[in-house]
């Protein structure tokens, strides 16, 4: 007989152990990283002006009198991530600190960040910014809407074609170089993810809650709100969305988000369909109680661990609905894509191959990665199925 | 079973609705909206033409009129039963046989019911052919996995089932048109279309004629399909085989499993004939959500292979605002996925007699 090991372990310490203990896994959290990572350095990793330079012995730093609103506010917030990460205060009012610190970054932000109207990238190749003591560009010196016309850009090079400037993943269809894009284009495959997802799953845990608890009259309305939502391809109703209501890109984080609600209602409805008969929530309403806490701070907290699950499945198919949209040519005009970067693999019967295997391996990757970590989860909440799996616990 | 099916039929009538208040009111808050500008060839015509066509759309389809009496126009125009509208958009009496009329597209001037009834087929073909191959794949590697549990084929299967099903469809289909159906590559296979142009005229069966070998109608169709329906396969195989695997595994070691074993049955009848009979329920229940995910994947697929199904009509119809269309087709893929989670309710009695919906 084994004896029974007793733990000081918590569940969601336990949760985090076992799910960390993949291969698998530690390289989607990689991938996800190093996506986090690129979004948020994207101008010092990839831009036409130095990063500094000095000239008659003036140092200077044009990266920074360049930057935009939205590099210096990600700048700021993850930074602000990071301070409140370190802090030891519990996980709410972590993330509230850190809604409040971006918040208040963003005004800041976009009181004191001027940075000039126009850019010509042609000039950061002129006499002014070559005849220099010394400088030190970007690891990839253009920036994803330099379109090298003082360059006479062919659009649509393969790697390493011209001589004299040095294209790792070649050019797209208007000259720009098609690594600088990728590297900005992590910005919205991940906020879209995240936010898209954090979306549906705020509708998604209100209505699917509330169908769960008052179940009956409730549970039928919500149903064929549910059903409504499902029957419908998402891919369809997402087109009817996007072509109706524009394509900005917070538009289409909505769009996304409430298009995809309908998988975590019924997951929430299940789980309360569960719960609500269970001792403790009878007497939260014995106690009389409010709703609001009864369902979210009672209930909800008791039914979230498997959520986890769907949400990390879930932030893979909302990347996939923006690349799928903006492959589509519907997605947001003129910002770097993937997906619409994808579109131009097949332009004219000629077959770009780089256009495809970059772009399209990116979004593989990103799509694997958070279906790796949404396995391992189920895995490491759901013992009976790692179990089966023949993976050790 | 018969007053179970009536009744998920007369509960398929308030989702149907939905879908259509759904899309409809999308469509009338979108800034913009559906006007005279979104109409067929306004560029070439003359101002007077113009203007008679957008009033002969405001009187058919009451464009000037607050969107919910469009919205109830529209519901009587496409309903079996109501009132019977003529040309001029007036109304007369209440008739139970009238007929639906899906209207007339706004921006290919043709009734809706036409041009659908032209790509139905074509995307049903392509979902039908797709269908049978996701689910013998599937059922041979999830049974294999299942069998040879913790083996490399067990391993190797999981991983790269879960990287298949990652691969996003776009980015295969533009592969495999990129590598072998290009000039540059591998010219295997047509880069557009479900059959050439020769192929209307060539009899049925592939055969020998004087000129050599003719390809036939039926060997040039699947010669088109082969690419389009690799796309729209694989991301179904490899969930339903890791389902399959999963499923299979419970089964094998139940105690009517060890009973057969031990009466002295082969393996292989101990496995087909009880364990995947068995095991066929869940298979089932997601076939029903397969279906919606193929007409979302056939809109990619229709959209890279150049396949004039309703995928691509899809596209067309939202890029256009075309609103008799959009709402058709949003109308008739809801109905069609409706259909596939009815069907897979009826297989469910099917394939496990205790269950019954009296």
């Amino acid at each position: 007989m084994t004896k029974p090991v007793i733990s000081r372990e918590s569940f969601s310490a336990r949760i985090w152990r076992k799910t960390l203990a993949g291969v698998g896994v530690k390289f989607g959290f990689a991938w996800v990283a190093l996506l986090v990572f690129c979004a948020v350095f994207a101008p010092f990793l990839a831009n036409s002006m130095p990063l500094l330079m000095s000239r008659d012995g003036v140092i200077s730093a044009p990266v920074l009198e360049y930057l935009s609103v939205e590099d210096a506010w990600i700048l700021t917030s993850f930074f602000i991530a990071l301070a409140v990460y370190r802090l030891k205060v519990g996980g709410g009012k972590q993330i509230l600190l850190f809604l409040l610190g971006s918040a208040l970054a963003a005004v800041l932000v976009n009181s004191f960040v001027k940075p000039p109207v126009l850019v010509i990238y042609d000039d950061f190749r002129s006499t002014a910014y070559t005849q220099v003591d010394w400088k030190i560009m970007p690891p990839i010196p253009y920036a994803p809407v330099d379109y090298l016309r003082d360059l006479g850009s062919k659009g649509l090079e393969a790697p390493f074609t011209t001589e004299g400037h040095t294209h790792w993943m070649g050019t797209e269809e208007n000259g720009a170089d098609v690594l600088s894009r990728m590297i900005h284009a992590c910005r919205i495959s991940l906020s879209i993810g995240l936010i898209a997802s954090g979306i549906a799953l705020a509708i998604g845990i209100v209505v699917g809650g509330l169908m769960g608890y008052f179940s009956g009259i409730v549970d039928m309305l919500g149903m064929r709100l549910v059903e409504i939502f499902e029957d419908i391809p998402t891919l369809f109703l997402l087109l009817t969305f996007v072509a109706f209501f524009g394509r900005s890109l917070y538009m289409m984080m909505v769009i996304i988000g409430v298009t995809g609600w309908s998988g975590y209602a019924r997951y929430v409805r299940q789980e309360f369909l569960k719960l609500r008969n269970q001792d403790y929530v009878q007497a939260a309403v014995a106690s009389g109680l409010p709703l609001t806490s009864i369902l979210f701070r009672h209930m909800l907290s008791n039914g979230v661990a498997p959520l986890l699950v769907a949400v990390s499945f879930g932030v893979a198919g909302a990347i996939l609905s923006e690349a799928t949209l903006s492959f589509l040519g519907l997605g947001v005009v003129d910002a770097p894509s993937w997906g619409a970067m994808l579109d131009q693999a097949v332009k004219s019967s000629t077959f770009n191959w780089w256009m495809a295997v970059f772009p399209g391996g990116s979004i593989f990757m990103t799509v694997f990665a958070y279906n790796l970590i949404g396995e391992a989860f189920r895995d490491a909440i759901d013992p009976r199925l790692s179990d089966k799996a023949g993976v050790k616990s | 079973m018969l007053t179970y099916l009536l009744r998920r039929e007369l509960l398929m009538i308030p989702t149907l609705l939905g879908i259509t208040v759904l899309v409809f009111s999308v469509m009338a808050m979108s800034p913009g909206g559906i006007s005279a500008q979104t109409l067929i060839g306004g560029m070439d015509m003359k101002p007077q033409e113009k203007q008679a066509l957008l009033d002969y759309y405001n009187k058919r389809y009451g464009l000037d009129q607050p969107a919910p009496v469009q919205y109830l126009r529209w519901l009587n125009n496409v309903s079996p039963i109501g009132f019977v509208t003529d040309a001029q958009g007036q109304r007369g009496e209440f008739s139970f046989s009238k007929g639906m009329d899906l209207g007339t597209s706004f921006q290919y001037g043709r009734p809706v019911a036409d041009i659908l009834a032209e790509r139905i087929p074509i995307t049903l073909l392509l979902n039908l052919v797709t269908l049978p191959f996701t689910y013998i794949i599937a059922i041979m590697v999830g049974m294999k996995a299942a069998t040879q549990r913790g083996s490399a084929f067990d391993v190797g299967a999981g991983v790269s089932m879960l990287a298949l099903w990652s691969i996003p469809t776009m980015l295969a289909g533009v592969l495999l048109l990129g590598f072998f159906a290009n000039i540059q590559h591998f010219q295997w296979f047509p880069t557009a279309g479900i059959s050439s142009r020769e192929a209307q005229d060539m009899p049925f069966l592939p055969h020998w004629d004087a000129g050599g070998f003719v390809r036939g109608f039926l060997l040039d169709r699947i010669w088109h399909l082969i690419l389009p329906v690799i796309c729209l396969s694989y991301g179904g195989f490899a969930a339903l085989a890791k389902l399959t695997r999963t499923s299979i595994l419970e089964n094998l070691h139940a105690d009517y499993a060890r009973t057969a074993r031990a009466k002295g049955l082969a393996e292989n009848d101990v496995l087909w004939k009880h364990v995947f009979r068995n095991s066929l329920l869940p298979l089932i229940t997601v076939s029903a959500g397969l279906l919606p995910s193929l007409l979302a994947g056939s809109l990619i697929v229709e959209n890279i292979f150049s396949i004039n199904g309703m995928g691509q009509l899809a596209v067309e119809a939202v890029k256009g605002r075309d609103r008799e269309l959009v709402l058709s087709i949003t109308w008739i893929s809801g109905f069609l996925t409706l259909i596939g989670y009815l069907i897979a309710d009826f297989c469910y009695t099917l394939a496990d007699p205790r269950v019954s919906y009296d």
